[in-house]
């Protein structure tokens, strides 16, 4: 147990973004980042001088080992996120996900299922009260660190690289991404899946990209209340993402599922009424509520569970996006990597029926997804953890200066393949396109 | 009470769960993998049609919705010969059907997701509907006791044996006053709860 060393000062949010950017050049700090104006997702960290780390390794998953494998996933993360009474950061992949829900795949990945780490100092801070605190058991970096903040200049503005989508490979293209549209809607109408998320996996060699100045200028540019970025090894998981997979605050739980999108170029208040006021927009975020409602269920309390402001809308990236807010009260006994775990992935992301839903992705997708769709968490104690749903979410390798992204759409009866390409083809916007996005 | 909730791979279990918890006074809900206790093949040890359970250990038995169709989940025979009542949700009454030969098919457009107002028992209510895949014919014995307005199924019975199914969501969040569907179940089973 440590007790932590904490100062506390007035810093607006503009202020702690170079501040963060500061750390990552110099230190390679681990950033979770909100953008102001999203509500009480109002907290960003900044992990300094990493000093544990938990990395779960994928194996090759054979079907029979599947569920005792989860299990002991599931018992080293409590392990290491509950020793001591710091933060905990990091990411869990999508693989992760399907080992723990016994879905057997025989691709191979190159991400671990789950990389955590433990900080020296970790700073936090809170959009509300516009105040940074330093959680560091050490006084004399405590001291330093307050010092350095000072120094942190301001974030140069660079422009974003301009993608050319013909220099992209993608692992199923606009053809190969249609036909597995068609698939899909064949499961859908054998029952396999009434709603399934369906992929594409994006990649190119950048070699000019300086990660850090990237995911600063995307945070200014594209404002979303889900940023981080994380060093895994050689790569960079730089993560943009505007959904929130569980939030456990004492205990009470929220989960905010993200459904239904309307690409637009310039806002105006009836897009709201046509995205809320369409029927398969409609069904595809209420399926997905209901997943989310059984999936927190498990570890809730009887009655505690409750959907609110269902519907409710908000713009991010050129999109507007449908979401609805489930809560609920964890069950005695149980602890937020229970909830967590018990969860995961995220019902948004896989579709539903969840296991179905996943050995139909599991056929129909060619490339693994890695952090994409996994998570990105915090974690402050068996009550308390914040973790997203890894969308909108890039990797970086440092050494082979390959940059991946994923883009996916939720496919449902009403589905037509090309809008479902082009949907998937706008959500990598900010990737491909950041000037006309 | 004493419940036994058998699952079919499904991902709305838990809120029937919950569900079930809220209407019925006193419930106590056991949640089982349906390939654990059904003699299907999945579950080697029990090939030889035992369900591994003592059906009179419970009072109710639910039979979750989950995705595919009825013949994917074998093994339910010896439990709903056994004359205890059963509640067959979606994929459930569905399985209901099939055992006594009625025909599964193709629901053209699907439903998912959606809510349908359709007279049951008496009152009108909004139901949340899930299916790819509908009673076209029911099986010999039981009675369609709500239809929507294509004539779909919505609700059967059995009309020698307490055997009944919901072809919509009771636990969805989208359907209206779930705890009709629950009390007209205890009813029809003559269940009461004191």
């Amino acid at each position: 147990m440590t007790t932590p060393s904490i100062f506390s000062e007035s810093v607006c949010f503009d202020r702690f973004r170079e501040i963060a950017s500061h750390f990552v050049k110099l230190h390679n700090a681990d950033v979770l980042l909100t953008s102001p104006g999203f509500g009480e997702c109002g907290q960003s960290f900044i992990g300094l001088f990493p000093d544990g780390e938990l990395v779960v390794c994928a194996e090759f998953l054979a079907v029979s080992s599947v569920d005792s494998y989860a299990d002991s996933i599931v018992l080293d993360v409590k392990d290491f996120a509950f020793s001591d009474d710091r933060p905990t950061i990091g990411y869990v992949s999508y693989e992760c996900g399907q080992a723990v829900r016994s879905v057997s795949t025989e691709k191979s990945t190159q991400y671990p299922f789950v990389h955590l780490k433990k900080y020296k100092a970790v700073l936090v801070h809170d959009e509300a009260e516009s105040r940074v605190k330093c959680l560091c058991a050490d006084d004399e970096l405590t001291f330093s660190i307050a010092q350095e903040m000072q120094e942190a200049g301001s974030i140069v503005d660079t422009d974003l690289p301009n993608i050319s989508i013909q220099d992209v490979s993608m692992s199923l293209n606009q053809s190969e991404y249609e036909d597995g549209v068609r698939d899909t809607l064949e499961y859908i109408k054998d029952g396999l899946t009434y709603q399934l998320n369906l992929s594409t996996m994006l990649s190119l060699r950048l070699d000019e990209l300086d990660p850090a100045a990237w995911f600063f200028a995307l945070n200014k540019n594209f404002p979303a209340p889900y940023y981080a970025m994380f060093q895994s090894g050689d790569k960079h998981i730089i993560s943009t993402s505007p959904e929130l997979f569980l939030r456990v605050e004492g205990g009470k739980v929220t989960s905010e599922p993200i459904k239904g999108t309307l690409h637009f170029d310039d806002y105006y208040p009836e897009l709201e009424d046509e995205l809320t006021s369409s029927p398969k927009e409609d069904a595809e975020l209420s399926m997905i509520v209901d997943l989310v409602r059984n999936d927190i269920s498990a570890d809730c309390k009887y009655g505690s569970v409750i959907v609110e402001n269902h519907k409710s809308v908000f713009a991010v990236d050129k999109l507007l996006q449908m979401y609805s807010r489930v809560r609920g009260e964890l069950a005695e006994g149980r602890d937020c990597l229970d909830l967590f775990f018990n969860a995961f992935p995220g019902g948004s992301i896989t579709g539903c029926p969840k296991k179905s839903s996943m050995e139909l992705i599991e056929k129909l997708e060619p490339h693994g997804r890695g952090p994409y769709c996994g998570s990105v968490v915090v974690i402050n104690g068996p009550q308390d953890m914040v973790s997203s749903i890894a969308i909108r979410t890039a990797v970086y390798d440092q050494t082979t200066k390959d940059l991946t992204y994923w883009a996916g759409s939720g496919i449902v009866i009403d589905s037509k393949p090309e809008a479902e390409y082009l949907e998937t083809l706008a959500k990598a916007g900010k990737i491909l396109n950041p000037s006309q996005s | 009470m004493k419940i036994l909730l058998i699952d079919n791979n499904d991902s709305f279990t838990n809120n029937l769960e919950h569900l079930l918890v809220k209407e019925i006074a006193g419930a106590r809900v056991a949640v089982v993998p349906h390939s654990d206790v059904l003699p299907c093949a999945e579950n080697v040890a029990n090939e030889h049609a035992k369900l591994s359970f003592d059906v009179d250990d419970f009072d109710l038995f639910v039979l979750s919705p989950g995705p595919g169709k009825p013949q994917d989940y074998s093994g339910y025979g010896p439990l709903l010969d056994s004359g205890k009542p059963v509640l067959g949700i979606c994929l459930g009454m569905q399985i209901i059907n099939e055992h006594f030969g009625g025909r599964i098919s193709r629901l053209e457009g699907c439903f998912h997701g959606r809510t349908e107002k359709i007279y049951f028992a008496g009152h009108h209510l909004a139901v949340a509907r899930y299916h790819s895949l509908y009673c076209e014919i029911v099986g010999q014995g039981l009675e369609v006791i709500a239809a929507n307005s294509q004539n779909v199924p919505m609700a059967i019975a059995h009309n020698e044996r307490p055997l009944l199914g919901y072809q919509f969501h009771p636990e969805s969040f989208l359907t209206e006053d779930a705890g009709v569907f629950i009390d007209y179940a205890l009813d029809f089973f003559g269940i009461s709860l004191l």
